[in-house]
């Protein structure tokens, strides 16, 4: 079979509508219209999988977890303990111990600069990209601030890349000890080469940590294969819930690491002179944890594992495509980048229209699309712009909601001009 | 607020283009012209005024003799507003601003180049505090709202905001730039 027959294959074995049908808040309307949901890449919606795990939890099995020697307890620290292992499994790393949970990519990003920043001196470097999210930025900028390091921006080419050339010139003097990008912007859609970035970072002694809040969402995830050091996620854009995010490490770059927050759950053994640490991943997790959440994401993943990436990103892609073609036609609309691998994002600016003016007006049609600098200013600034508007597609969007998208956004353009 | 239901500033009518303004000739583009979108209902947001002003600015630009200048930025979205002032004893004689933003923005900052001229310090403050109470829905209350120098006149046509809290900030953006300029005059 070609490339394409295998692509147009999985495109139909994944069945939009009965998708759909699990996803209870896409029957919902919008000022008397459907809702056509395109702002997945900001948070996905929950499919019914997830919402009945969650409250089957509270409903009959739930207790605080590690610390009750009651059934309850036990029931509930199993269910939340066997999600570690199949968030190691859905990135394929090597250990369980390896996996931590934090509220959010935010928060798993913040616990790096913390702890592996504890380990970093004063003249040793970070490198960053142009185009990461803010939560791959200021906590960045709190360590160069705190302890004296040096950071560097990658920049990207005007393509929507980044300058792998320009990168590795960022490594030459041998000073930086971590380089920290984006799996997939949130902005321009580009899939970063991470496991060519990981090569270029560990010829220079630089370990490497991959934002992959989007990437994870449109395919498959392999930690090992990428030889990535860090890698981390967030639960809501793999519709499942707030509150509850992933970071994955190396074990002996966990071990090295001082805790991040301290508290129940995370020691070993506690006087008022000192205090050892629990072994990983406890050390890591401090206090009680989204528990409700941990196995809400363990729904997200069973339930996206049984799709499959390749169906999902067969899906993608084609909507993409189609996407691309589509908003081709739209008088003065330009789409923000043409980076070489794209995920299901698109932003765009269109010649007299501010984003927040198509945003709104999208939204008066039941459109949802996010529209804003997305958290990413300085990438902003570099391509010119105060702002974008930006449309992402998920497991559930349907090419018909792409033409909306579409033939609305013709009329705001006759409208306005 | 949501706006769904009974609420007249959300659903469009049935003949409208779904942005709430109706306007036959934007439903098919092929007869449309940008003259021909008709007089907004009350519960349209893109007001005709709004989005005519927002394409042809009739205060945008700078003085040549300023008395007084103040911006606004809004770090959200990159939106941007300076306005100058001249004034003629304790009136402001003449405003200008340069705005760069969304319809919503510039005709906030071009309607209030346009309300405030004439007015004196005191009186504008007093406008800018008006044109707060209307996005949060409290117009109308104040006894003498419809006086010649208190009445929001054109301003009126941003009330359909009220209905779209995240856009407030565009329509004030003008009038943070305005009370530091205020700020700036002598009386
Ligand atoms: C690329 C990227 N990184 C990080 C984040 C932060 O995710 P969260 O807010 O869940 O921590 C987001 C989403 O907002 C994102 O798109």
């Amino acid at each position: 079979m070609t490339e394409a027959a295998t692509r147009e294959k999985s495109r139909q074995d994944l069945d939009v509508a009965a998708i759909r049908q699990q996803f209870p808040i896409l029957s919902q309307t919008v000022h008397d219209r459907p809702l056509v949901f395109l702002d997945s890449a900001a948070s996905a919606q929950k499919p019914d999988a997830v919402i009945d795990a969650m409250t089957h939890t509270m409903r009959g099995q739930y207790a605080n977890i590690h610390r009750g020697l009651h059934w309850m307890s036990e029931r509930t620290t199993e269910a939340y303990e066997a999600v570690r292992d199949q968030v190691a499994h859905f990135l394929n790393a090597p250990s369980r111990d390896e996996i931590i949970f934090t509220r959010n990519s935010t928060e798993a990003i913040n616990l790096v600069a913390h702890s592996f920043g504890a380990l970093l001196k004063p003249g040793q470097a970070v490198v960053i990209s142009e185009m990461e999210h803010h939560a791959n930025l200021i906590p960045w900028q709190m360590l160069r601030d705190r302890a004296g390091i040096e950071l560097r921006v990658a920049p990207i080419t005007e393509a929507g890349d980044i300058d792998l050339d320009a990168l590795q010139g960022l490594l030459a003097d041998g000073k930086v000890a971590l380089v920290a990008v984006t799996h997939m912007s949130n902005v321009l859609g580009t899939v970063t080469p991470a496991k060519r970035i990981a090569e270029i970072a560990h010829a220079a002694g630089a370990q490497v940590l991959f934002d992959g809040s989007q990437f994870v969402v449109h395919r498959k995830t392999d930690v090992q294969a990428l030889g990535a050091d860090f890698y981390t996620f967030t639960g809501h854009k793999l519709y499942g819930p707030t509150g509850i995010g992933v970071l994955w490490a190396r074990k002996a770059l966990l071990e090295a690491m001082p805790p991040f927050l301290g508290g129940g759950d995370m020691i070993s053994t506690v006087t008022f002179e000192k205090s050892t640490w629990a072994n990983v991943p406890h050390k890591f997790e401090a206090g009680t944890p989204a528990i409700i959440e941990t196995i809400g994401l363990g729904a997200a993943i069973s339930w996206v594992e049984a799709i499959g990436f390749e169906a999902i990103a067969a899906h993608e892609a084609a909507l993409t495509a189609h996407a691309l073609t589509r908003l081709a036609d739209v008088p003065g609309l330009k789409v923000i980048g043409q980076p070489k691998e794209r995920g299901g994002v698109i932003s765009f600016t269109m010649d007299d229209v501010h984003p927040h003016d198509i945003a709104t007006l999208l939204d008066r049609n039941g459109v949802a699309v996010r529209a804003g600098h997305h958290c990413a200013e300085p990438l902003m600034r570099r391509l010119g712009l105060s702002a974008t508007a930006r449309a992402s597609f998920g497991v559930y969007t349907l090419p018909e909601e792409i033409d909306t998208l579409v033939d609305t956004l013709v009329r705001i353009r006759n409208f306005f001009v | 607020m949501t706006t769904s239901g009974a609420n007249s500033l959300a659903a469009p009518h049935p003949e409208a283009n779904g942005f709430g303004v109706r306007s036959a000739g934007v439903t098919s583009p092929e007869v449309h012209t940008s003259g021909n979108s008709t007089l907004a209902d009350s519960g349209a947001l893109y007001d005709r005024l709004i989005v005519e002003r927002a394409r042809t600015p009739q205060y945008a630009g700078r003085l040549e003799q300023a008395d007084a200048q103040g911006e606004g930025k809004n770090p959200l979205c990159g939106d941007k507003t300076r306005v100058e002032l001249q004034m003629m004893d304790t009136h402001i004689s003449q405003i200008r601003h340069q705005t760069r933003g969304c319809a919503i923005c510039l005709a906030a900052a071009d309607l209030m180049a346009e309300r405030v001229t004439g007015l004196t310090v005191l009186q504008a403050r007093d406008m800018s505090h008006r044109f707060s109470a209307m996005l949060v829905g409290d117009s109308g209350s104040a006894p003498d709202a419809h006086t010649e120098t208190s009445a929001l006149g054109p301003l009126e046509a941003f009330a359909p905001l009220r209905a779209h809290r995240a856009r407030h900030r565009c329509a004030e953006l003008p009038w943070v730039a305005l009370k530091e300029a205020l700020s700036h005059v002598d009386v």
